[in-house]
């Protein structure tokens, strides 16, 4: 493992330099601290670090939304000031978010379109011009799409390939995707890299942010590390390992692999029968989705976003109410109460949208681990607050959960998104739960904090706790559960009671919904 | 930021920001003075910049030069009773994120309905006053209920609908002063005398306020600042309340009652500008007279957006208004400073204090500064180790 010193500014296969780039934002976080970014002509350079080390800031100004401190960007040899997405595009950079930015109601092809959008005699969208354009690109970089689908009705590998055409309309030579393979699954991710790779071969340089080791090993050429907003170095990809790249982002070894022992489940603790829902487009989202969950268990629940998974967890926490079936909790019927009865009962809930539902983001830190027990006898003195038995129970969970925070006042907004994260975590575990959904509960955050809300979840379910885990995160969700739901369109495609002998393969032909068990098997999952 | 410099930041910005708002100021009235001369023009401005900063508390003549003048800010912590009230009465339901405006409309059902107690309650005297001022309160409170409900079970705009409210209120209390409740014997629309025992007491015999008309109501308005402050930031119904302002999902998951605490904020809020009209009615009057809206719940809004919604701070932006608008009608008074112009130089002042993005650049310099001190310091602690 050899870190790079690069040459001098004039070589002619830097397209673009980034030279000691520091920004501090207005809260005072410093997200860069003089880092130094280059990327060659027509490489795949991957960007890693854990959450808050500064990747999306330094990416965000190169791509004009974020101006720096300090520091300069050189362009192809000459200096370049990036004051907007505007300026960047003109320049040919072109950034692939990790939140698609498409407007759903609006098909594929006007999408790709839309600010530059083609014209009939001044006045109208030429909309057989927008379909034309589309297929042309779209066939010439081989991604296909369906331009005249609405946005809302395509499958997510889709949408990402809509947001990198819509880049490459706008002239962008320069690709920079930011956390690309987030929401895809195997078989999407291995066809994106096919599309990558094609487009290295025509002289496009993409810039390719991820926490995904396997991924960065086999698509990128170089790689850049960063760590507490400063660089680490660059190296080559084929001479460092995946240990060498994990010791570098988080400075210790992280274990790649979960070690938990096994479940004896007890009693069921949430039993889900026959929901059905159809929501407002009239889709089915839920279509007859039965199982069960036991104590001192984790049961997982896979599978590709948008088949059903975020309503049923909505279903459980009261966010939505199901056209048909029931849902109980130690047999109490939980369907239409009130989120605090539902929190009675002893459910907990880690929210996918941690920056909606989870925190209030300009509350302390104090004031967002004890928004679900305010009522508690112990945290109140008649009428006041007893501010030191809170202060004692914010420290303590602070302290516990391993939030690195300046002090228990400090604003939760404040905080980077793993931090974030051990907060509502730190609230959802330590209220004697019965039950704990953990809808997404590492999505985007680091390693680190990923490591430490894995252990937790095995340590609480070995001591008795129910807990249903909904995740993308394919490693995630094998890993952790003991056994396994593979949703698709709105069903149970396949249920696994031991998780051990399962492979990726399997798991993506029952996800992409080429394989579908028998009512039977699928049956299983209901403990009766 | 540091504590530090933090507060040096207050302190350059609220700094500047007067200089520059004297300065248009300074302007504004030199243009409007009327004088044959340039000499003339400039001692009658600064003559009225004069009356306007210091005229609050000091009374200026040839003979004496200036003299304290406890009159004078004994009149301006008396105006300052109602809109402490209102100020605390927007800051709570401001604080849940309902946009109640009824606070103006508030302060005035309560001065009547106490006014009411007043006149037709046969009480004995200190027990009278106290009666008449929660009926103010809890009438008004009821009223809200009005706005509150409506926004929780069908999700009406509590703006519009408290903004209608205030008219309907004055309109009614109105139409029953005309018709029913005047005392036909007066020239004018008012009520029938106040019975004697429904008085607030006066704060006795201080030399210093001599001849000013400051009562006890001053010191209920800071007992209930405190009270307000414990209640929104040590009490759950407070805490409640402001994680629903600042994000209603997050309360509606974490599994508080949404809707009930939406409600009892406008109720809480109705019930202070309630009995800061009750106070202010039987404090400074002997008979409802009021015809038209007193304008203190507008104030009420203004000082709680100065405040930015917590209580503790209302009395400071209360004696800003108060100060500032003491001084502006003593320019008016004294100064020949036309009355349009003094409006413009109180909003300018207001506008430039209240801006928040004011000088932000020169903020971000010392957050810059702050975090590299810091991130030295870490370095340092880190070679050191």
């Amino acid at each position: 493992m050899t870190c790079q010193t690069e040459k001098s500014p004039a070589d002619e296969t830097f397209v673009v330099q980034m030279k000691g780039i520091t920004k501090i934002y207005p809260n005072g976080v410093a997200a860069n601290l003089e880092v130094d970014f280059n990327l060659r002509r027509g490489e795949i350079h991957a960007l890693m670090g854990e959450n808050g080390a500064g990747k999306s800031t330094l990416m965000k100004i190169l791509f004009g939304m974020e101006q720096p401190t300090g520091g300069e960007i050189i362009f192809n040899g000459e200096k370049l000031e990036i004051t907007s997405p505007t300026v960047a595009i003109n320049h040919g950079i072109g950034m692939v978010h990790q939140h698609f930015m498409l407007v759903p109601s609006l098909s594929v092809a006007e999408n790709i379109v839309l600010g530059m959008v083609p014209r009939k005699s001044g006045m109208f969208i030429d909309r057989a011009k927008a379909i034309e354009i589309t297929r042309e690109y779209a066939e010439r970089f081989n991604l296909r799409v369906e331009p005249e689908s609405r946005v809302m009705d395509i499958p997510v590998g889709m949408k990402q390939k809509v947001e990198i055409l819509k880049a490459l309309v706008r002239g962008a030579k320069i690709l920079i995707m930011d956390e690309p393979t987030a929401v895809l699954t195997s078989q999407e991710t291995a066809d994106l890299f096919v599309e990558l790779r094609h487009l290295k071969e025509q002289g496009y340089t993409i810039v390719f942010i991820s926490h995904k080791l396997n991924e960065i090993m086999e698509i990128t050429d170089r790689l850049t590390i960063t760590r507490n907003g400063r660089s680490m170095g660059v190296y080559n990809t084929r001479d460092v390992t995946k240990e060498d790249i994990s010791r570098l982002m988080v400075g210790r070894d992280v274990v790649l692999t979960v070690q938990k022992e096994k479940a004896v489940p007890g009693n069921v603790v949430l039993r889900v029968r026959d929901l059905k829902y159809m929501n407002d487009w009239g889709r089915k989202m839920l279509d007859g989705i039965s199982f069960d969950v036991r104590r001192g268990e984790i049961l997982g629940i896979a599978g590709v976003e948008g088949n059903g998974q975020k309503e049923l967890v909505d279903m459980l926490f009261n966010f939505n109410v199901p056209n048909t079936g029931s849902v109980t909790v130690n047999g109490a019927g939980i369907l239409g109460m009130p989120q605090q009865k539902i929190r009675e009962l002893g459910v907990s809930l880690v929210p996918e949208d941690r920056m909606l539902f989870g925190i209030a983001a300009s509350a302390s830190i104090e004031e967002n681990v004890i928004s679900d027990r305010i009522g508690a006898k112990r945290l109140n003195n008649g009428p006041l607050f007893n501010m030191k038995a809170i202060r004692e129970e914010s420290d303590r969970l602070i302290r516990e959960y391993a939030v690195l925070c300046k002090s228990r006042r400090q604003h939760v907004g404040m905080l980077s998104g793993g931090n974030i994260q051990k907060v509502v975590v730190a609230r959802e575990f330590s209220n004697d739960p019965v039950l704990i959904l953990a809808d997404q509960p590492t999505r985007g955050i680091d390693v680190g904090a990923t490591e430490f809300i894995h252990r937790k979840l095995i340590e609480l379910s070995r001591s008795g706790v129910a807990v249903l885990l909904v995740s993308a995160d394919l490693n995630e969700v094998m890993e952790l559960s003991d056994s396994l739901i593979v949703m698709y369109n709105g069903q149970i495609a396949a249920y696994f009671d031991d998780t051990a002998d399962l492979t990726d393969e399997i798991m993506g032909s029952y996800m992409l919904g080429l394989k579908h068990q028998t009512e039977k098997e699928v049956r299983r999952a209901c403990h009766e | 930021m540091n504590r530090k410099r933090k507060l040096l930041f207050t302190i350059v910005r609220s700094l500047v920001a007067i200089l520059i708002a004297l300065l248009v100021a300074t302007v504004l009235i030199f243009i409007s003075t009327p004088g044959a001369t340039f000499r003339i023009r400039i001692d009658a401005t600064f003559e009225a910049l004069r009356e306007m900063l210091a005229g609050p508390v000091f009374r200026f003549s040839k003979k004496n030069g200036m003299v304290f003048e406890g009159k004078r800010l004994a009149d301006i912590f008396a105006a300052m009773i109602p809109t402490i009230f209102t100020g605390l009465s927007v800051c709570v339901m401001f604080s849940a994120n309902q946009f109640n405006l009824g606070a103006e409309g508030g302060i005035m059902l309560g001065a009547f309905v106490s006014a009411m107690a007043a006149i037709y309650l046969p009480l004995l005297a200190g027990l009278h006053a106290v009666v008449a001022v929660l009926l103010g309160g809890v009438a008004t409170a009821l009223v809200m209920l009005l706005p509150a409900l409506l926004k929780a079970k069908l999700d009406v705009s509590e703006m519009v609908c408290s903004l209608m409210l205030n008219y309907i209120i004055m309109y009614i209390i109105k139409f029953l002063m005309n018709f029913y409740l005047a005392d036909k014997s007066r020239g004018t629309i008012q009520s029938f005398p106040f019975r004697e025992s429904s008085a607030i007491a006066p704060i006795v015999n201080n030399p210093v306020f001599s001849g000013a008309k400051l009562t006890w109501g001053f010191i209920i308005a800071l007992v209930a600042v405190l009270v307000c402050g414990l209640f929104m930031y040590r009490s759950r119904w407070g805490y409640t309340i402001r994680m629903i302002g600042i994000n209603k999902d997050f309360a509606k998951y974490s599994g508080m009652k949404v809707g009930m605490i939406i409600v009892l904020a406008q109720l809480i809020g109705g019930f202070l500008a309630g009995t800061g009209g009750g106070i202010e009615m039987l404090g400074r009057y002997n008979a409802f007279a009021w015809n038209a809206l007193p304008g203190y719940g507008w104030a009420g809004i203004t000082i709680a957006i100065l405040a930015g919604n917590n209580p503790y701070m209302v009395p400071l932006a209360a004696f800003f208004m108060a100060y500032l608008s003491k001084g502006c009608d003593l320019m008016a008074t004294y100064a020949k400073v036309p009355s349009q112009l003094i409006s413009i130089i109180q909003v300018v002042i207001f506008l430039l204090f209240s801006a928040e993005q004011f000088l932000s650049a020169y903020r971000q310099k010392l957050v810059v500064e702050t975090a590299q001190e810091e991130l030295a310091l870490a370095q340092a602690q880190k070679e050191g180790v």
